[in-house]
Parts: structure tokens; sequence; C-alpha cells
């Protein structure tokens, strides 16, 4: 009886959940920035935990690469992030509006911002995995 | 003398002909289009269902206008809100194919794009109420503990006005965006954050509190802070913006929201960005009149 409560509970209550943060379809590019800031910060607080417990132990070689991905990625939108709620690449809003207007916040200047992040992005993946995978199997 | 200026503006035959004719093309059915509706009545049924209607729609029907000719004609119980049909009251927001969308805003083959079926569905994130129609009661509570109107410490001027509050074209502007919200939930339901935090405020108030904090009128900077700057407040806001994305007046409360948050920086570091606007003297209306 109690489960079939619940079932009606979780049905009446329409919450999307977890699956909330995933659902990208449809959206701006905003959205799959958001899904994937949440996945890598995730992520990195697992590799933490396992670098707490052993500060000298690594994933390994093209694991240490994928690790790089995730900080990288983790960084450049969060200084994406950080512009954004200090204010700056939001736009100014609108006194006059079109008939259909589209959002000044999501199609101004963060446009450039966002392409700025993901090229910051692949620099620093690419530079990191250089490290990673060529450095250091060298170093020993 | 009045009637041949009248003359003047009587449409030339042909141009009405093509204009009745463009119109007939509007309301031609072209496509047959099916309706996936969500079917689930919290009071009696155990889990939702999905029924399917077909409907020949021409290029002018909206979703709303397709909605009351299927409850009209082929399902009676079906439960839907609705009230202006022309995108001002916000009573028809709802997922149209996955997105949150107002009904009578939206066409059906614009919605259907090359495909053929229209699936509508209540919105994310809002309590089911019967079928499409989601409760809002939440939603208005949460607008409402941001204090949405002016707080002002003149009571006497407040209770007993002079004259209307001296307010520039540029202040104005700063706020003015924000003015234009009708309440729909469209935000609130596309906001990622909203799926898991229940007690998360919301793009909506969160933009509304900002609309107040920056009125020149208004003098409540620091009543509402407490209330904005908490942990279900401006900071769980992580710029997914999908909130301006889906907002069907333009209103964009993400910017708001960002806004909000360098004004609350700012005035940690003792930052206010107005003195409370002064009454205009009765004077000057007195002496425009004369």
């Amino acid at each position: 009886m109690e489960a079939e409560s619940e079932f009606k509970e979780y049905y009446a209550k329409n919450m999307r959940g977890i699956s909330g943060w995933f659902k990208v379809r449809a959206y701006t590019i905003e959205r799959w920035l958001y899904a994937a800031h949440r996945i890598t910060g995730i992520l990195i607080v697992l590799f933490i935990l396992a670098h707490f417990y052993s500060t000298g132990w690594h994933p390994g070689l093209w694991w240490d690469a994928l690790l790089g991905v995730i900080v990288t990625f983790h960084t450049a939108n969060g200084i994406r992030l950080i512009l954004a709620e200090l204010g700056f690449a939001v736009g100014k809003p609108l006194l006059i509006k079109k008939p259909s207007q589209r959002p000044v916040s999501i199609e101004g200047v963060q446009r450039y911002v966002v392409v700025f992040a993901l090229v910051l992005f692949i620099v620093l993946a690419a530079i990191w995995a250089y490290y990673a995978i060529i450095v250091q199997p060298m170093m020993g | 003398m009045a009637s041949e200026e009248a003359k003047e503006y009587v449409l030339p035959p042909e141009v009405l002909e093509e204009t009745m004719r463009a119109s007939e093309e509007l309301w031609k059915p072209v496509r047959k289009i099916k309706f996936r509706i969500y079917k689930y009545n919290p009071k009696k049924d155990y889990a939702p269902h999905w029924e399917e209607h077909e409907l020949e729609v021409s290029r002018g029907m909206t979703v709303l206008d397709a909605l009351l000719i299927i409850k009209g004609e082929m399902d009676h119980s079906l439960g839907v809100r609705y009230s202006c049909r022309m995108g001002l009251c916000g009573s028809c927001a709802m997922m149209i194919n996955g997105k949150q969308m107002l009904a009578c805003q939206t066409r059906v083959l614009e919605a259907a794009g090359n495909g053929d079926v229209v699936e509508l569905r209540p919105l994310d994130n809002f309590p089911v109420e019967r079928d499409l129609a989601a409760d809002f009661t939440s939603f208005f509570e949460k607008h409402k503990s941001v204090k949405p109107w002016i707080i002002r410490n003149d009571d006497i001027e407040l209770n007993n006005p002079t004259g209307p509050y001296k307010q520039t074209v540029d202040e104005y502007a700063r706020y003015y965006q924000f003015t234009d919200c009708i309440k729909c939930g469209a935000c609130l339901s596309a906001c990622p954050t909203a799926a898991t935090d229940y007690e998360y405020l919301g793009p909506q108030a969160l933009a509304q509190a900002y609309r107040y904090m920056v009125d020149t009128r208004d003098d409540g900077l620091d009543v509402r802070i407490p209330i904005v700057d908490t942990e279900h407040g401006c900071w769980r806001c992580h710029f997914a913006a999908s909130c301006s994305d889906v907002c069907p007046r333009g209103v964009d409360p993400a910017q708001g929201i960002q806004l909000l948050k360098r004004l609350l920086i700012k005035r940690k570091f003792g930052y206010k960005p107005h003195k409370p606007a002064e009454a205009l003297p009765a004077k000057v209306k007195a002496e425009k009149k004369e």
C-alpha cells in the first residue's frame, strides 16, 4: 500500500530529478556545458578522494590524459561562469524588444565567451595530454 | 467630406481578393497531425497514460486551437488551462515536443517540424493538477517570498502621495525588461537546478527580486538580500540559461540572476545602486496645468 502511494506521489509531483540535469535536447549550448560541468565536477571529487588516500596514485597513461580533459573542461567553463556571475558578458537589460525577442544574455557577447572557453579547454587539454602521454613516460 | 475621405481607405478589389485568398489558405487543412496527449488525474488514476488523436491542421492553427477542437469533438474530459489565447496571461504553458512553450503562441506545424507527431505534457517540475494543467501554488509562493512590491520607508508619502516618484528613462531601462513577466512557469520548469532542488526560488522569483532591487523608487534592497542570498537563492543558479531560452516574453531571467549576483557582491563592499527616488513636487503638476 505504501509503495502504491509513493508511486502515485511520484507522478503527481512530476519532478524530473537528476535526469533533469541531462535533458539537453532542444535547449542551447549552455545547457550542454551545464551538464558537462556537473559530471566533471563529480568526477573530480571522486578523483580527489582517491588522491587523498594516496597522493602518489595516478590512474595511468591514457587515463591521466582523460583526467586532464575532465579538469581542464571544469577550469575553462568555470572561468566562463565566474565572468557571467560577476555580471560580465551577459549584456544589459533591454528597453525596446522585438516581437519575438531572443535573450541577450545567451545570444550576445556570451556566444564569444562560450567559444573562448571551448578553445581554452582544447588548448589546456592538449598541453596536459602532451605531458601525460609523451613527457611523463620519458621522465620515467 | 467625411465620406470622400473614407472612400480613399477602401482596399482596391484585387488587393481585397488577394487578402481573402491568403486568409483562406492560412485556414485550409494541409496535413494530418497525430497528437499524443498526457492523461493523468492524480485523485483517480494509478498512473498516467497517453491518448492519441488525429487532426487535420491548417498553417495558422495553434496548439491551443487544436486542443480546443480535441476537447470539443473527441475527448471532453481533457484538462487544459487557458484564458487569453494571445500570450498575455501565461496560463497555457506546457511541454510541446519536450520544450516549454505557450500553447497559444505555437503553431502546430511549427512544433511538428518535419514529423507528424506533437507530444503534449504538463510542465516538468510542477505538480500535476490534471492532464495538461500544472499546480502553481509553490511557484506563486516563491514569487511572493521575494516581496515583489515597492518597499519604502516614508510611510506618510506612501499613504498620502503628493506626486509621482521621479525616475529617468535610464533608470527605467534598468528594470523594464523584467516587468514583462507573465508568470507562465516555463522558466522554472526548464531549470535543471529546479529539477533536484525543490526549494530553489527559481528564475522567475529571482529575476523579479532583481527587478525591484534596482527600481529607483524602491528602498528594500537590504530587506530582500537575506531572502535571495541563501543556499536556495541566487547562488544555486549555474547559468544553464534555459530559462531565457524558453521565455515566451523575452524577459531573460538568466541575465537578471547574474546581475543580481553582481549586485550582491557589490553590496558586500558597501555599494548601493541608488537612493530612493523623491516624489515630484505637486507644484510642477499645478504649474503645467496652468
